[in-house]
């Protein structure tokens, strides 16, 4: 560790790959419940995948956190004690065993993960059953991934918050994580839609276009917030903050940060986009802009975090 | 709540020799570890789960290269008025006891480390052995007995103090006016003043230069300040995301994009 006075948690890659499938099951969960509100008839295809890829992203997520902990029998110590103590921060609300503390990003985002989980396995299980030849239960739908999609929201944006809400210098002036994380998390999730729908076939035509335009949309949002991020960082000001920005943009994290996040993950399929490659008729290059997409959301995140424990 | 009690670190009576570092090791039964080379007499470069008081050595130096000052200053746990390891904590595990003072619950702790890098002075440390976060106490068990902490009672110089915050709070202010009529233009009071950064620190120092001179932040930040501006700039990005996700699947045929 490196002379200065703050530490780092050195959370290990394993928290990054929770960050990046809660992202991703956040933003197909919007995905899909935006498409079954608009037309669910039409978009079956992107209904099913995307309650699936959800239920699927959003599952290994308390296992991997559960292993990443010091002591891992007590994982339930983060919504509930047996015994509480009473001054445990602003705001916090206790209720019997459980306690709430909305200024913990960490505690506020295990009672999403508990909610989202929730919401995620009835939208599953109703377009499983749907799929199986069973009765539609639409309105249970609507109520599903409504109340689910707030859940989802939070569940993709809520690491960004999370990180913000730290000493660490690249972290501490930030602001924008929260928004880049979301960002990140639609576009992922459209992304990992996208990929399945190319490769398994299904609706390939319109659908997946327009699920492409708004994967795409995605990018400009993240883009947008990465920029914002990296500019709110480097107008704070303090020699160490300003360290810690050399070291991502400059550092030993800037080639997979440039290469990785920005050129793979944000300007290439971008330009795919734009340049009309992704035809209704070449689910091939679909599926490569997709892969890009996750392979850049995963090096977004990765490096950020990487860059700021290290600094 | 009971009156708060405080620390009271004066730098300008430390004369380096750790007896308070030697102290805490011995009360809180902490193992000893190996030492660190940190360029100074200074061991070791952060706090550990080994160790809650360090001895900080800084060599301050002038233009020519040359040795200046020699600043000696014994850290330890500022107990925060709103502490960031307490307001980070997602089990409740930190809390804050009656005198004022910041614990960890070891039995509640899961060791999810969010407090480590929440705490803005760098203080709390992970255990891998317990797997559990740790830091200094103020000897928890001394002074719920009266004893006030082993540091403070091993220091030869007095220059740690111990007592209710508003006490040495007195003491601290006539020893600053004491130190400037000595001529000691930089000396300073760093976290007395509980309506400043963190609400005042509930371990406060004297210090004969500017912060940075010793490593401390000038403006320490409770890092849960930003919680309200970033989750507001998140649900404004949710709702772009959201707009563009209706835009793109709306409407009939194959136009109609984002």
């Amino acid at each position: 560790m490196e002379p200065g006075l703050l530490k780092s948690a050195d959370w290990p890659a394993l928290i990054d790959v929770y960050f990046f499938l809660g992202g991703i099951a956040g933003g197909a969960f919007v995905i899909a419940t935006i498409a079954n509100l608009l037309d669910g008839e039409r978009y079956r295809d992107v209904v099913r995948i995307g309650y699936y890829i959800a239920f699927l992203a959003v599952t290994p997520g308390p296992i991997l956190l559960t292993v990443d902990l010091g002591v891992p029998t007590r994982f339930l110590h983060m919504l509930m004690v047996s015994k509480p103590s009473l001054a445990i921060g602003m705001d916090a609300v206790t209720v019997g065993p459980f306690h709430l503390k909305p200024f913990s990003p960490m505690n506020a985002g295990a009672w999403a993960l508990l909610g989202f989980s929730l919401f995620a396995f009835l939208a599953a299980l109703d377009v499983f059953l749907e799929h199986r030849g069973g009765r539609s239960m639409r309105t249970l739908r609507v109520v599903v991934g409504v109340i689910g999609g707030f859940f989802a929201f939070f569940l993709a944006a809520y690491p960004g918050v999370l990180l913000g809400a730290t000493a660490r210098p690249l972290f501490v002036g930030a602001h924008w994580l929260g928004a880049l994380f979301l960002a990140v998390g639609a576009s992922t999730g459209g992304a990992a839609i996208a990929l399945v729908l190319s490769v398994l076939g299904g609706q390939r035509g319109d659908a997946l276009a327009r699920l492409m335009r708004f994967t795409a949309f995605a990018l400009i949002v993240q883009l947008a917030a990465l920029a914002l991020f990296v500019l709110t960082v480097s107008t704070t000001g303090s020699a160490g903050i300003a360290r810690a920005l050399a070291q991502l943009i400059a550092g030993s994290y800037g080639v997979p940060f440039w290469l990785g996040a920005v050129v793979i993950g944000i300007v290439v399929p971008l330009a795919l986009q734009f340049a009309g490659v992704v035809r209704k008729t070449a689910p091939a290059i679909t599926a490569l802009m997709s892969l890009l997409i996750l392979v850049g959301g995963f090096a977004v995140k990765y490096v950020i975090i990487a860059a700021g424990q290290a600094t | 709540m009971a009156r708060t009690l405080a620390m009271f670190t004066d730098v300008s009576l430390c004369i380096g020799c750790r007896a308070c570092q030697v102290a805490c090791k011995q009360w809180n039964q902490l193992a000893p570890e190996e030492p660190e080379w940190t360029g100074t007499y200074q061991n070791h470069h952060h706090f550990t789960d080994k160790s809650y008081r360090l001895v900080r050595f800084f060599e301050e130096t002038d233009d020519k290269g040359q040795i200046k000052q020699w600043h000696m200053m014994s850290d330890v746990c500022k107990h925060c008025a709103q502490a960031g390891c307490l307001e980070a904590c997602p089990t409740g595990a930190i809390y804050r006891t009656e005198y004022g003072t910041v614990n960890i619950n070891q039995d509640i702790c899961n060791g999810c480390r969010y407090c480590v890098s929440a705490c803005p002075f760098g203080v709390v440390a992970f255990n891998h052995d317990t797997g559990t976060a740790t830091k200094c106490t103020f000897c928890n068990d001394r002074i719920h007995n009266g004893l006030g902490p082993a540091c403070a009672k091993a220091c030869p110089t007095q220059s740690i103090k111990f007592g209710f915050r508003d006490d040495l709070a007195v003491v601290a202010k006539k020893r600053i006016d004491e130190l400037k009529t000595l001529g000691y233009k930089d000396a300073q009071l760093y976290g007395e003043d509980s309506s400043g950064d963190l609400g005042g620190l509930n371990a406060f120092f004297l210090l004969l230069g500017k912060p940075s001179v010793y490593g401390l932040p000038e403006k320490p930040k409770l890092p849960q300040r930003n919680v309200v501006v970033d989750s507001l700039l998140s649900i404004g990005s949710a709702l772009v995301v959201a707009l563009g996700g209706l835009v793109a699947f709306r409407g009939r045929g194959g136009q109609g994009g984002a």
